[in-house]
């Protein structure tokens, strides 16, 4: 088990803590983080009572979608950083030319881990990162939109992915880190570039395009290893068939999607949309756009909609309002909880394989939110 | 009553009393022996004395069966009095005792009858049954007929006016007879009252009015007696005339249509029908220091650029509302306008006295080599483009970092740039009461400027390229001039009724111009119907900064002074018949007035039914 070093700030005068770096398990969660502080605090005063600590992180603006475990966000200062459960910044991913907009993990094993950032300069890169020894590569530079690159995602094998993008097309590569560079036409008048290439990696070209969109591309998801579902500002949901390169299904909406999420456990497709509301919809329904359900309690754009990886009822949602709401689907009249921890909009939310949420937003924040499951019904 | 052995009442038997008249004995007593009548020889004068002096006389009674004289009592000549009076013979009874309610209204607790409703009380009667199905048997076998139902309507009556021409029977309707002749008052009379008799002056007065003017036809006069009224002179003459009312005046019934007021006003199909518009505002762009001017869609419509006072244009990505790029450009920003050929990624940006060509890097690669293309200097050099009004240069050093390429300095500050459709030209407007070098046209690949008048028509407002045509709208103060730049000749001139027009915005069809102006109102003109506004809206309380129409859903929208953005539905069909619908659809608020000036521009989003507008408080704001 490695450890990490982290450091811990508060502006809370009650709860300071010395200002030296501390060695922690890297495995740690957020109550291990708040049992150190709370033993730290009791040495300091005797009569310190135990409190249950959130913990922030700084950095730049943020606007991605967030992986499971291990956390990376991507961010308008053109990198990505890696994050552990604990809140400490692990990593720092740079080297995109531009704002990165969404990142994805392909698989994170103990030693090594790959994952995917992609950038408005149209362009993605894969990236292997090396957790012992804390270094990152770019592997592949995957080119080949003529617009910024929205949304990716990684199929539940891990050997291909796909990215969608402002071009209004989506691109399926291939996620496995080779040594030899694809072949790419390298227009003649642009030198510099080439160099740039070799640094960030071996280029690579997509194995599929698929096109059908008419207007942009805002959210990619794989439903399983076979089908993509994409949603975009042309008011539609999209399933394609990734065998063929043909289109499956179209959800008509009225409002352009901002996000979608699957849940193989339920196997309902969640969406956002520019209005207040998220809409739970079944993919496989052959007729134009059936809505099964209709959860609003938003006041401004649903920017981001996920959910649960372990209960078949639950998503969490975020949205311009500042707020993050968690929902049951079986009570559709309300949320279960409202997170009001963010002060500007929210961007991006996620859950972690044990079971925080995470919700990522326009005032620099990372927060992480823990759901002690009741056992009581949800009556909200 | 006691019954005592002496006075059994029944001694006679049930037998006629005429049985015993001839015996001197009237009934038995109890043993049986005869009980002989008393003996009465009362003969007249005994009676008439009796009479006279018996108190008792008058209730004596002689009892049939005994044959002697009874002496009713008081009681019972009381009795006899009221039988003849028809009243019950017991003085004590009471008959209107009160009634033993037997059926009340009250609930009982025990009813008087607890049997239940028998069936036949809720279903169809048997008996009636029986009856029907007889009857039916009876029909059917042909023993009794049924009574047809006559049919009255035809054949009954003849419709006397089924043949009529309807000309004379409309005629027939119209027919007004003429007024009776009032009945004569005390005008006409031979000997009125004196006020009814013409004073001095109103006798003048009568000479002196048209004969048709006058209420009276004639001088009303007074005789003394019925024997000195002469012959009435006008006697003929009213006659005739009344015969020519009756038989020559037409006469014609006033049709007053009762209109309701309301029927007037034209239906309008409801806001709700008309979705999609823009409702409610969404985002809000902060960072601006000054007040924002101008604001430009790209026309892939994922960044929104915009100008302000503070000196810096800003490059903000739609949907986040990430402000990405600030370019100081050192000047008060009037204007921005990017550049609608989608294969290149331009701005134009007029500041002062400079309009300046910015390539902000936020396409592809493709797109941004085609911009640097099109700036790329021309191969030819012309040795007369110095003299020019206007001098083209390239920038250098900080300012090509920053993004800017291109520098047109004007003689005058350039008040707005207006690109045209295919992204080549770009006109300039300097606005001066009296020079004639107010617009000037661009041509960016080949460097070149021309001013396409020679005259001077007033001050210039703002100008616009047809979206699909050669031509070219000048909006002055007073009126819209169009222009073919082909032809150079002018082909129309716009007559807006307002005082002061603010800003002009061109159809996507190219047939129809919205201006909007700074006495509160916006006219829409129909290029084929007239030169006049077509329709006149005045939503706003305060001037009219900015309006704009959508590329693709039928809307448009104009900002206002006080603060808020009304954004209307305005269709127009392809058949040249029908006038374009405009309902007014919604009014957005959200800006401040900062300073008495309210929003100052308005934009539709290219492929989205959202509206940006930007405002004196230094914020954008995005309505969906």
């Amino acid at each position: 088990m490695s450890q990490l070093q982290a450091r811990f700030f508060t502006e809370d005068k009650r709860y300071i803590v010395d200002d030296v770096p501390f060695s922690i398990p890297a495995g740690s969660e957020v109550q291990d983080l708040s049992n150190v502080i709370n033993k730290l605090l009791e040495a300091n005063n005797a009569s310190h009572s135990k409190v249950e600590f959130d913990f922030l992180v700084r950095g730049q603006f943020l606007r991605t979608s967030l992986s499971i475990h291990m956390d990376t966000e991507g961010s308008y200062d053109k990198t990505a950083r890696i994050w552990s459960v604990e809140g400490k910044a692990v990593m720092t991913v740079a080297g995109h030319t531009d704002v990165v907009k969404d990142v994805a993990w392909v698989k994170r094993d103990g030693l090594t881990s790959l994952l995917l950032t992609a950038s408005l300069d149209q362009t993605l890169l894969l990236w292997e990162w090396n957790s012992e020894r804390n270094k990152l590569k770019a592997r592949h530079c995957c080119r080949g939109h003529t617009g910024s690159v929205d949304a990716v995602a990684t199929d539940p094998t891990g050997s291909k992915f796909c990215s969608g993008s402002w071009d209004k097309m989506l691109k399926i590569w291939s996620a496995v880190p080779t040594d030899e560079a694809d072949e790419v036409e390298e227009p003649a008048d642009r030198p510099r570039k080439k160099q740039k290439t070799q640094q960030l990696g071996l280029t690579r070209t997509p194995l599929m395009t698929l096109s059908g969109h008419n207007e942009a591309v805002s959210s990619v998801l794989w439903c399983d290893s076979e089908e993509v579902c994409s949603a975009s500002w042309d008011h539609t949901i999209r399933v394609w068939d990734v065998e063929t390169g043909g289109m499956k299904t179209a959800l008509t909406g009225s409002k352009v999607f901002n996000c979608i999420s699957y849940s193989p456990l339920c196997r309902r497709l969640a969406s956002g949309s520019t209005d207040r509301h998220i809409r739970l919809w079944d993919p496989r329904t052959k007729d134009g756009s059936l809505v099964l359900l209709s959860l609003t309690s938003h006041t401004g754009w649903v920017t981001a909609v996920k959910w649960a990886p372990s209960h078949e009822h639950q998503l969490v949602s975020g949205s311009l309002d500042n707020l993050v709401k968690l929902w049951d689907t079986r009570s559709c009249k309300a949320p279960l909880y409202d997170l009001a921890a963010h002060e500007d909009k929210v961007f991006c939310v996620d859950w972690t394989e044990s079971g925080l949420m995470l919700s990522g937003g326009a005032d620099n924040k990372l927060y992480s939110y823990r759901y002690s499951a009741c056992q009581t019904d949800a009556g909200a | 009553v006691s019954v005592s052995l002496t006075d059994i009442r029944n001694t006679v038997g049930n037998v006629p009393m005429e049985w015993y008249r001839d015996f001197p004995h009237i009934g038995y007593n109890l043993d049986g022996k005869k009980i002989y009548k008393p003996i009465r020889n009362k003969d007249e004068l005994d009676d008439f004395l009796d009479k006279m002096d018996n108190p008792d006389y008058w209730r004596t009674v002689p009892d049939k069966q005994t044959g002697s004289d009874v002496v009713l009592s008081d009681e019972q000549v009381q009795l006899v009095n009221r039988l003849q009076r028809g009243q019950f013979g017991d003085a004590n009874f009471n008959e209107y005792e009160p009634q033993v309610e037997f059926f009340s209204r009250d609930v009982m607790l025990h009813p008087v009858t607890n049997r239940p409703a028998d069936k036949r009380s809720f279903i169809p009667s048997l008996i009636e049954k029986e009856k029907v199905s007889k009857l039916v048997h009876a029909i059917k076998m042909g023993w009794i007929k049924p009574r047809r139902v006559e049919d009255d309507s035809r054949g009954r009556y003849y419709d006397l006016w089924a043949n009529e021409d309807s000309s004379i029977l409309a005629r027939h309707k119209m027919h007004l007879p003429a007024p009776k002749i009032p009945l004569p008052g005390h005008q006409e009379s031979y000997n009125p009252p004196p006020e009814y008799l013409f004073t001095d002056e109103e006798r003048a007065l009568w000479e002196q009015q048209d004969p048709c003017d006058r209420k009276l036809p004639f001088v009303p006069r007074k005789f003394s007696s019925l024997r000195q009224v002469p012959a009435f002179s006008r006697f003929i003459h009213e006659r005739f005339e009344r015969c020519l009312d009756l038989y020559l005046c037409p006469r014609q019934r006033k049709m007053r249509v009762n209109v309701n007021p309301e029927d007037l006003i034209p239906k309008l199909p409801k806001p709700k029908d008309l979705q999609p518009f823009p409702t409610t505002q969404s985002l809000v762009y902060r960072g601006h220091s000054g007040l924002v001017r101008s604001i430009s869609v790209s026309p892939s419509g994922q960044w929104l650029a915009s100008g302000s006072d503070d000196g810096s244009v800003r490059f903000w990505e739609v949907c986040s509302s990430r402000c990405l790029k600030t370019v100081q450009v050192g000047g008060a920003v009037k204007s921005v306008a990017w550049n609608p050929n989608p294969s290149v990624c331009l701005l134009a940006v007029a500041l002062d006295s400079v309009v300046l060509i910015l390539s902000p890097s936020l396409a592809d690669r493709q797109v941004v080599l085609s911009s640097e293309r099109l700036l790329s200097a021309p191969q030819e050099a012309d040795a007369n483009e110095g003299a020019g009004p206007v001098t083209w240069s390239e920038t250098e050093g900080e300012e090509l970092n920053h993004g800017i390429r291109l520098k047109i300095q004007h003689p005058k500050a350039v008040q707005q740039v207006s690109w045209h459709a295919k992204g080549d030209y770009v006109a300039s407007v300097m606005p001066d009461h009296s020079s004639n070098l107010q617009v000037l046209i661009h041509q960016l690949s080949r460097r070149r400027s021309q001013n396409p008048f020679r005259k001077n028509k007033g001050l210039v407002q703002c100008v616009s390229f047809h979206p699909v045509r050669p031509y070219f709208f000048v909006g002055t103060q007073r009126s819209v001039r169009i222009y073919n730049l082909v032809k150079q000749e002018m082909t129309k001139k716009l007559q807006a009724n307002s005082k002061w027009i603010s800003s002009m915005a061109v159809h996507p069809g190219g047939d129809h111009v919205i201006c909007g102006s700074y006495d509160c109102r916006l006219s829409w003109f129909d290029l084929d119907l007239s030169t006049k506004p077509y329709k006149m809206l005045r939503h706003h309380k305060k001037a009219v900064r900015g309006v704009a129409y959508h590329r693709l859903y039928p809307l448009f929208a104009s900002a206002s002074d006080d603060g808020t953005v009304i954004v209307c539905h305005g269709t127009v069909y392809n058949d040249l018949l029908q006038n374009p619908l405009i309902v007014p659809v919604k009014v957005l608020r959200g800006h401040e007035i900062t300073h008495d000036l309210g929003v100052l521009d308005v934009t539709f989003h290219p492929t989205q039914p959202w509206v940006f507008s930007s405002g004196a408080d230094a914020t954008i704001r995005l309505f969906t």
